[in-house]
């Protein structure tokens, strides 16, 4: 009798709840949650809720509705849809936002557990693995939320693609990146989930191998609360009190055992390495001379870390000598970032060349040393405190700075934080097309997308602290004894990245950076500007917003596949790679292969011998405090360390480049086991054809095998600094 | 004023592999006497019209780059344009960089007028210094074997740093005799004294297939690391250096 009404139409069909139980239609229930879930609207867009008359005529017409498809049985989620169906054909688009289900279609996590499709490739450090398979499908659904829970002017303006924002999956619950003071665990101990409520609390490290299992878990505990990289600056400064009295032997084992540490625990974010850089002095700079050593628990009254110069000096070369074994099958160590600083005394006092040389030695062979030069006066030189992370991303403290001295001495626990807090990418080629290529009005647009830009990052700011300030993110947020939290979370960098520099004056000038100077001085322009827009908000807000360059993982070629979608005309003037490929795969897939010049980067496929490629790049680094890099591509697969050498001489005194690395590709034979510079098709030692070809297009060594076919292009359109005269 | 040109077929402004210790401008003239079937760099071989260019643009780039210590001039055979050599040699010294060259070693009275510019001069040893195993890998019926003894001789004399570069071919020159007669010439020509003054080297270098000129030279599995060790080890030269894909370059032996 009941199925009969069913059909009929008389009655709605039952509903089979997930937990499965089934139970009659009650369009009550649809009244009731209407009316409690879209308080979010108020929490999220500070607009009223749902009146409770519109939530009942809502749930009448969706009950009519069923009652008209003739269905055998409904399911919550059925019902669901067909609610949000309903306001917006009413016109409640926001309460839809709130009110919708967010998931994904079976047949993509069907994609994802067997590793195939677009999600496979997008994050080129995610190995296919089962922890991996569970991140991919908890991004999906976190990126999808966050999206709808963003005001909708931001969203659509990531989803247009007119910005980028980074890590959108972890965009309610983790700050980006942190470069941590290990004095601060060297102090109080380690925690790794910050309350000691999880995991077990040990003391204060007391002998070299515990500091140094300290350091790695520090980072890998990090990771867990942060979306982006993990490192130490001065890492080795703060080290050397624990390598007192050892000899050489003990003092490479300990490095040894750091690199095994980092590249090992492979745990962080979904079955990876956790992402992690150390900043590497050769001696101890001026502002740490006359601290006091802070470990083993204690600060040290008699004793600073001026003093223990040697074992810095030593802990350098044990370091680089390492990443040059490179691990048992003599594959370079891909973490810790070695960041070797570039200070004028380690190229004068000739007592430091032997750092320099070895840096310049793994340069030669793996291609891994970034060089963080601080000559440069814009690096505030020796009287501040800085780093680049990871991604490239520079972090400063000036020595004007408040509590400057205090940090210095470890007052209290005063210590130094510096890190991102979100990074949000413009996509400048598209500002110059929406200026219809007036410059009066490029800047306008460039200050409405900035302005949005601006928005995005201040709400993160919002959200992270309340996180912080409840608790959330606990390792950050850990007070050990009383201390200071373990991060500054309001001191967190808020950095706005752009791509295509190069292409927003091509569309303007008629020429790319490369080809004529108007287009260098319009880039150097719109630099400016973005500076001085950055300062207002600096200045409006006291927080910190910093410029940089983006490495850019997806996002160029995201971009510019967006430009292709919205403005086709341009777009396909501009866009670099192999269009007619990418017009060919569209449709089928978004992995094409085009993309935008990253940051304010030469074409990296122009014919630009490598000095002229300096003289344009390094004019744009003192107002990218926020983070560039100069890549030395390297033709050759193996160069001379001591020519390296030479290289690097100039370019630490003599240039304004703050950031540098040497590009080399790298061959890895899965037969016989080689490794050694070039994209060789085979193995030059057993001539096999299982290889691995390891190259570095956005900022870190990835193999190439697992690359997107834009970046795969990228990759053959870069220049070897050959030229025909 | 009419142009000087010259036939120089490309530069690399950066090169870190092709001057000992030194970051380098590398210049590649076109047109070559010899005529190898191994030869790794044959587009360069015969000098096109396409490859001319102006001795002036030349010292432009030479001159605004300022990333490099020296200046080398291969090909290849430079010294057949000893006046464009010439010019270019003084040029870069002018500013300061180090100059060098390589020769194929047939052009002698060239090379002495151009000796005093140089700092490096680096002399292909082909196969054993005798007529018959010259002319398998030049491919010329009547090699200038004598030429190149001459070369030597005064490149031995010289201030200038000498590489002796071997690109070792299997089947061609990577026997122990080989080795053998070749380190005898060299040694007769006074090579142990300028390399224990630290002036000269000799320098066996892994020879890659695909890069080969010659269809036939491209059936021959290069030579593999042990084997280059092997044979420097067997030269019983002093300095003797390796150079292979595998390896990184310029391994000093012993
Ligand atoms: S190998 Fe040298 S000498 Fe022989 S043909 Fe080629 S360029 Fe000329």
């Amino acid at each position: 009798m009941m199925t009969e009404a069913i059909l009929n139409g008389r009655l709605p069909p039952p509903v089979r709840r997930s937990d499965g139980v089934i139970e009659p239609f009650d369009k009550e229930r649809i009244v009731k949650s209407l009316v409690k879930e879209t308080q979010l609207v108020k929490v999220l867009y500070n607009l009223p809720p749902m009146s409770e008359e519109d939530a009942r005529m809502i749930a009448e017409e969706v009950e009519e509705d069923i009652k008209n498809m003739k269905l055998r049985f409904l399911s919550g989620p059925l019902i669901r849809e067909l609610v949000s169906v309903k306001l917006l054909e009413h016109g409640f688009d926001k309460y839809r936002n709130v009110y919708t289900r967010v998931g994904m279609p079976l047949y993509d996590v069907y994609s994802i557990d067997h590793s195939e499709g677009y999600e496979a490739k997008e994050n080129a450090n995610l190995q296919p693995n089962p922890e991996t398979f569970h991140k991919k499908k908890a991004d999906f659904l976190s990126k999808e939320s966050y999206l709808l829970m963003m005001p909708p002017r931001i969203a659509d303006a990531h989803l247009r693609g007119d910005i980028h924002i980074h890590d959108l999956e972890y965009w309610g619950t983790r700050p980006f990146c942190q470069d941590h003071d290990l004095r601060y665990f060297f102090y109080y101990g380690l925690m790794p989930d910050g309350t000691g409520t999880h995991t077990s609390v040990a003391g204060p490290a007391k002998h070299a191998e515990v500091a140094i299992l300290h350091a790695a878990k520090v980072l890998g505990a990090a990771q867990t609360n942060f979306a982006g990289g993990q490192g130490f600056f001065n890492f080795t400064v703060f080290m050397a009190p624990y390598l007192m009295g050892l000899d050489d032997k003990k003092i490479h084992q300990l490095a040894q055992m750091f690199l095994y540490e980092m590249t090992q625990l492979y745990v962080a974010r979904g079955g990876q390495p956790v992402f992690s850089s150390i900043q590497i002095e050769a001696g101890v700079p001026k502002v740490w001379q006359d601290a006091p050593v802070v470990s083993h628990g204690k600060i040290w009254k008699d004793l600073t870390y001026g003093s223990l110069e040697d074992q810095v000096h030593a802990f350098a070369n044990a370091l680089l000598d390492e990443y040059l074994k490179g691990d048992a099958m003599g594959k370079m160590f891909n973490f810790p970032k070695p960041e070797v600083v570039q200070r004028r005394r380690y190229w004068t006092e000739s007592e430091f060349e032997d750092v320099m040389l070895k840096a310049a030695q793994l340069s030669a062979k793996y291609g891994s040393t970034y060089y963080d030069n601080v000559v440069p006066k814009y690096r505030g030189g020796e009287e501040g405190v800085s780093c680049f992370q990871c991604c490239a991303y520079a972090f400063a403290e000036d020595g004007a700075s408040e509590d400057f001295k205090r940090k210095i001495n470890f007052e209290d626990g005063a210590h130094f934080s510096m890190g991102g807090m979100q990074v949000t990418t413009l996509n400048l080629p598209r500002i110059a097309y929406r200026s219809g290529g007036d410059e009066n009005r490029l800047y306008e647009i460039l200050k409405e997308t900035m302005d949005i830009a601006r928005d995005a990052l201040l709400l993160k700011h919002r959200i992270m602290v309340q996180q912080f300030e409840k608790g959330l993110i606990p390792f950050a947020s850990q007070r050990p004894k009383g201390a200071p939290p373990a991060v500054d979370i309001k001191n967190l960098t808020h950095t706005i990245g752009f791509v295509g520099m190069n292409e927003l004056v091509e569309h303007v000038t008629g020429y790319e950076l490369h080809e004529d100077p108007s287009a260098q001085k319009l880039a150097l322009k719109v630099l400016i500007e973005m500076d001085m827009i950055r300062k207002e908000y600096s200045e409006e807000t006291g927080l910190k917003f910093s410029i940089a360059r983006t490495p850019a993982e997806s996002c160029a070629q995201r971009f510019a596949v967006a430009d292709m979608i919205h403005y086709p005309k341009y777009a396909k003037e501009y866009v670099k790679g192999d269009l007619e490929r990418a017009l060919s795969l569209y449709g089928d897939t978004k992995d094409v292969p085009i993309y935008y010049t990253n940051g304010a980067h030469v074409n990296v496929s122009a014919k630009v011998p490598l000095y002229e490629r300096l003289a344009i790049e390094q004019r744009f680094f003192p107002i990218l405090k926020g983070g560039d890099i100069f890549h030395v591509w390297l033709g050759e697969a193996n160069p001379d360390p001591e020519a390296l050498l030479k290289l690097n001489k100039k370019l630490a005194l003599e240039s304004w480049i703050g950031y540098w690395s040497h590009t080399k590709d790298i061959t890895v034979c899965r037969a016989c086991g080689f490794v050694g510079g070039g994209l060789n098709e085979s193995c030059p030692m057993c001539r096999s054809q299982d290889i691995r070809v390891y190259s570095r297009i956005t900022g870190y060594y990835q193999d190439v095998a697992s690359w997107n076919a834009a970046k795969k292009q990228e990759l053959k359109d870069r220049y070897r600094i050959r030229l025909p005269a | 004023m009419k142009k000087k040109m010259a036939y120089i077929g490309e530069i690399a402004p950066l090169s870190l592999s092709d001057y000992f210790g030194e970051p380098a401008c590398v210049i590649f003239f076109s047109g070559c006497n010899f005529n190898c079937g191994y030869c790794q760099n044959w587009k360069l071989k015969k000098s096109s019209n396409e490859h001319l260019t102006d001795i002036e643009s030349i010292k432009k780039v030479i001159s605004e780059n300022k990333l490099v210590t020296a200046c080398k001039v291969t090909g290849g055979e430079p010294l057949l344009q000893l006046d464009a050599l010439l010019e270019i040699g003084r040029f870069a010294k002018s500013i300061g960089l180090k100059f060098g060259i390589d020769t194929n070693g047939s052009l002698p009275e060239a090379l002495a007028k151009i000796l005093h510019l140089l700092d490096l001069v680096s002399i292909d040893i082909k196969a054993d210094l005798d007529e018959e195993s010259y002319r398998r890998v030049i491919g010329l019926q009547s090699p200038p074997v004598s030429e190149v003894i001459k070369s030597i001789e005064i490149a031995m004399r010289s201030d200038a740093y000498v590489e002796f570069r071997m690109v070792v071919i299997p089947g061609y020159n990577d026997s122990t005799k080989t080795m053998k007669s070749v380190s005898e010439t060299l040694r007769a020509l006074g090579y142990e004294e300028k390399a224990s003054k630290g002036k000269a080297c000799f320098n066996l270098i892994e020879f890659v297939p695909e890069n080969a000129f010659d269809e036939d030279f491209r059936g021959i599995k290069n030579p593999s690391v042990s084997l280059l060790h092997d044979l420097a080890v067997s030269s019983g030269l002093k300095n003797a250096r390796i150079t292979h894909r595998g390896l990184g370059i310029l391994k000093p032996v012993y």
